[in-house]
């Protein structure tokens, strides 16, 4: 059963600094405390991550059973609910534990990035146009339904096969499937331990965006850091990209709520003693977990398969408005992240090769040049990572490296990771005039609730370079470009 | 707590939390019904065509209370309803028998994912009964 961790201030000093970039709180900080905590940051990073409770999450975190080598937060740490946001945490198989709260409820939220041979020079007069239609193409709010109602035979499809159903549709191309992070279908999937609920919430959501701070961007190449590695993801200066960020919607939420509920007296069967009840878990091996799992890998499946749905409208929104006036206006794939998710990897932990259970909630697998699970054509350059910025700033393609794969686990940061709370952001700026100032910059904005948009505020978000220089400076993801935003589509 | 509704936002970083206060459990899982779906910014000014006998159990009084919520969200969600009235018919510390009165309200505002666990409790109070609920949004 759950109990509450002792009552303690976290400060400066409690940090142990182990190089320039990671801070360590010993594992005698705190009593229940299974391994040491380590928190990515430079000075002001780890200042502002003191702000918030994200850091006793954080040391929550560490008490996790069958944890390996330390509990690690990302420089974008923000407040979550039972892990902090920028989270990872890796269980010793077949021993650890897996736990629903450490992928959150939007499970496999990720990214998806799409590039054009278009420069945003050739679609600027047609701006306004283009985001209009990816409003209009891709439903968004958090209940909002979309064109697709599945039956139970093509829903449980989804569940299994992921992006893979879209391309038994015609909504996916091949290099869709191989730049994307699980090719597109998460495996171990049973949709025999989902429930009903979340069946019938996803039925009808498969190609919708959401609400909260998911969005689609058109951005354009502003910097290139590593040319080498953006040939080879075709990336190039002045060129017209996109990014999709979204989730499994309702499907995930309702997979998440059932085993976070159900685990409540599964921890108290297993007599595992947890400082926050939000953290509840099983062994990975037992039943429970098992089963947990199982439905968490056709949540992942349905966010593949929403994210490939969402780039086919993304695709029809711009042959709808620029064919016949812009050339090479298709859109390919450069890859699609998760960073929402548990997976079994192994990684080598003081010379000894294990197979661990990689909790990344609010985190990024980055995995290094030469890793397992790398599509063949960038085997030798590394995984892309795809970090968001806040509305109206930048965004920055990465690739992971031997470094990440060393240190975390094969993890790196998500995004810029927030500062100011959503009703301090709405009592601050008013989304119709942040709306105003950013159209003023020349980004078009969609969106379909002013209060979402004054929520989402650049004000209320960390500086996403400096949160992408610490995670350079410490080795664990390197720069290939930087991206700036030219359109905004929001619920 | 401001006015009769008996429950007011607190801040949270990335997500949103609400306290809530009953003079006994019926009024307290009632208010933060009321409060979910007011955060949401969902209309409190309803006909109440639509009604709905909802049972909901829990190992605890934490575990009903959020599962109470999290199946209001369900409806809400899948039936595209907001609701603006809620009668507790029974509820003991694992059980609930609730009414929900609302409309169908396809435009309706829809934010919150999910009510979590999180730094959960639901405390006795000389009067009542308080909780303190983290959603995700």
């Amino acid at each position: 059963m759950a109990k509450q961790p002792p009552s303690r201030t976290i400060a400066k000093s409690d940090f142990k600094r182990i190089s320039e970039q990671v801070w360590e709180l010993s594992r005698d900080f705190r009593d229940d405390m299974r391994a040491p905590a380590r928190l990515y940051a430079d000075e002001a990073l780890l200042e502002a991550a003191l702000g918030d409770n994200s850091v006793e999450q954080l040391v929550n975190t560490s008490t996790l059973p069958g944890i390996v080598k330390y509990a690690i937060a990302m420089p974008d740490i923000h407040q979550g609910y039972g892990f902090p946001i920028g989270g990872v945490v890796a269980t010793r198989l077949p021993e650890g534990i897996i736990s629903p709260g450490g992928v959150g409820y939007d499970i496999n939220c990720g990214v998806r990035l799409l590039a054009s041979e278009a420069t945003a020079e050739e679609i600027s007069p047609f701006l306004g146009e283009l985001a209009s239609a990816l409003y209009h193409n891709c439903p968004s709010g958090v209940g909002v339904h979309g064109e697709i109602k599945l039956q139970e035979a093509e829903l449980e499809k989804v569940l299994v096969d992921g992006a893979r159903w879209a391309r038994q549709r015609g909504l996916a191309r091949n290099e869709d499937l191989e730049h994307t992070e699980e090719f597109g279908m998460m495996p171990g999937a049973d949709p025999e331990h989902v429930s009903h609920k979340a069946r019938e919430r996803g039925r009808n959501q498969v190609g919708t965006l959401g609400a909260g701070n998911h969005f689609i961007e058109v951005d354009t190449v502003a910097a290139i850091y590593h040319e080498t590695a953006a040939e080879r993801l075709g990336l190039f200066p002045g060129q017209t990209v996109v990014q999709i960020h979204c989730g499994s919607r309702g499907f995930g939420h309702q997979v998440c709520e059932d085993y976070v509920a159900r685990f409540q007296k599964t921890v108290r069967d297993y007599g595992i003693e947890l400082p926050d009840r939000e953290l509840v878990c099983a062994p990975f091996e037992s039943d429970e977990g098992q089963e947990y799992f199982r439905a968490m890998a056709c949540a992942a499946n349905f966010a593949f398969a929403n994210r490939q749905v969402l780039a086919h409208h993304i695709r029809r929104s711009f042959e709808q408005v620029l064919a016949g006036k812009v050339r090479a206006f298709d859109l390919h794939q450069v890859y699609d992240i998760a960073h929402n998710m548990a997976k079994v990897e192994e990684h080598t932990v003081g010379g000894t090769h294990m197979q661990m259970c990689v909790h990344r909630k609010g985190a990024t697998r980055a995995f290094g040049p030469g890793s397992p699970g790398l599509p063949d054509d960038l085997r030798d350059v590394g995984q892309p990572v795809l970090i968001p910025g806040s509305m109206g700033t930048a965004s920055y393609v990465l690739i992971g490296t031997r470094g990440s794969m060393e240190q975390t686990f094969g993890s790196t940061c998500h995004g810029a990771g927030r500062v100011w709370s959503r009703t301090r952001a709405k009592k601050t700026v008013r989304g119709q005039e942040l709306r105003q100032e950013l159209e003023n910059r020349g980004i078009a904005v969609r969106a379909g609730s002013m209060p979402g948009l004054a929520e989402e505020a650049p004000q209320a978000y960390k500086d996403v370079s400096r949160v992408v220089d610490v995670v350079e400076r410490a080795g664990i993801g390197k720069k290939v470009a930087r991206l700036e935003p030219i359109a905004v589509v929001k619920g | 707590m401001a006015g009769d509704l008996r429950f007011r936002e607190v801040e949270h970083t990335a997500d949103r939390a609400f306290t809530v206060r009953g003079h006994n459990l019926a009024e307290l899982f009632a208010v933060a019904a009321h409060a979910l779906c007011a955060i949401q910014g969902q209309s409190t000014a309803t006909q109440q065509t639509v009604h709905r006998e909802v049972e909901v159990s829990g190992v605890d009084r934490e575990t009903l209370l959020v599962n109470w919520l999290n199946e209001i969200l369900y409806l809400q969600d899948v039936h595209r309803e907001s609701y603006s009235r809620f009668e507790v018919i029974a509820i003991s510390d694992t059980f609930l028998r609730a009414s929900l009165h609302g409309d169908s309200d396809a435009a309706s505002r829809r934010t919150i994912k999910a009510v979590t666990f999180h730094g959960l409790q639901l405390e006795p109070l000389p009067d009542g009964w308080e909780a303190t609920i983290v959603v995700d949004v």
